[in-house]
């Protein structure tokens, strides 16, 4: 499929504009790094595979740094999205932050009362899922 | 608000994508238009009226006055 014919393919659709597609595809492959440099990262410290020193931290500050990159990516895509894209974004960021927030505090008021003790991390995803619930939700709303 | 896309869209005889392409938006946001679920903002209402060579106010009605 060449280049021109995938556009035309992603515009009729309705998945974006040309620019819109090239900044998701971006994003997309740099959450993907990131996520990759987090699991692998996990897995090498948690099976003392690196030696103790600098190696190992600089694994550990790996997904931190690619996630400087998929900051970069986001405010990008968000700049190539056209306006209608832009609204359903920040309408999930406000269900993803906003929500993910309300939740972690409202289970910590269960977690007083003996409900099971969830980590921080653990806890943390409600957000992302938010987020791309309210994606979701932003995309029927506005088919 | 109410708008004469759809319309307009009919009368050059365009389909949803090519209009989203001349508008350089997705064939999603020319949907929610025709439809009324989004109201652009002034940019892209200005960018419409260019395309059709219309002026803004006679192919965006606004109800809210309309009704008063």
């Amino acid at each position: 499929m060449t280049e021109s014919k995938l556009e035309s393919f992603w515009v009729r659709c309705g998945l974006g504009t040309a620019s819109g597609r090239r900044a998701e595809l971006r994003l997309a492959g740099m959450c993907l790094v990131w996520a990759l440099s987090l699991t692998g990262g996990t897995y090498l410290i948690k099976s003392d595979l690196l030696p103790a020193g600098p190696i190992s931290w600089a694994v550990a500050a790996l997904p931190s740094a690619v996630a400087v990159f998929v900051l970069v990516e986001y405010t990008r895509f968000l700049r190539e999205a056209d306006e209608l894209h832009r609204l359903i974004q920040l309408q999930a960021l406000a269900f993803g932050f906003g929500g993910g927030f309300f939740v972690i505090i409202g289970y910590l008021q269960f977690e007083k009362l003996g409900a099971p003790t969830v980590g921080c991390t653990d806890l943390l995803t409600v957000m992302p899922l938010l987020y791309a619930v309210g994606t979701l939700v932003g995309w029927r709303r506005y088919r | 608000m109410k708008n004469r896309l759809k319309v307009l869209r009919a009368e050059n005889d365009w389909t949803q994508a090519r209009l989203a392409r001349e508008l350089d938006v997705s064939r999603q946001t020319v949907n929610a238009l025709e439809t009324g679920k989004y109201d652009p903002s002034l940019p892209l209402a200005f960018k419409i009226a260019r395309l059709f060579e219309q002026p803004i106010e006679d192919i965006f009605t606004d109800t809210s006055v309309s009704s008063r």
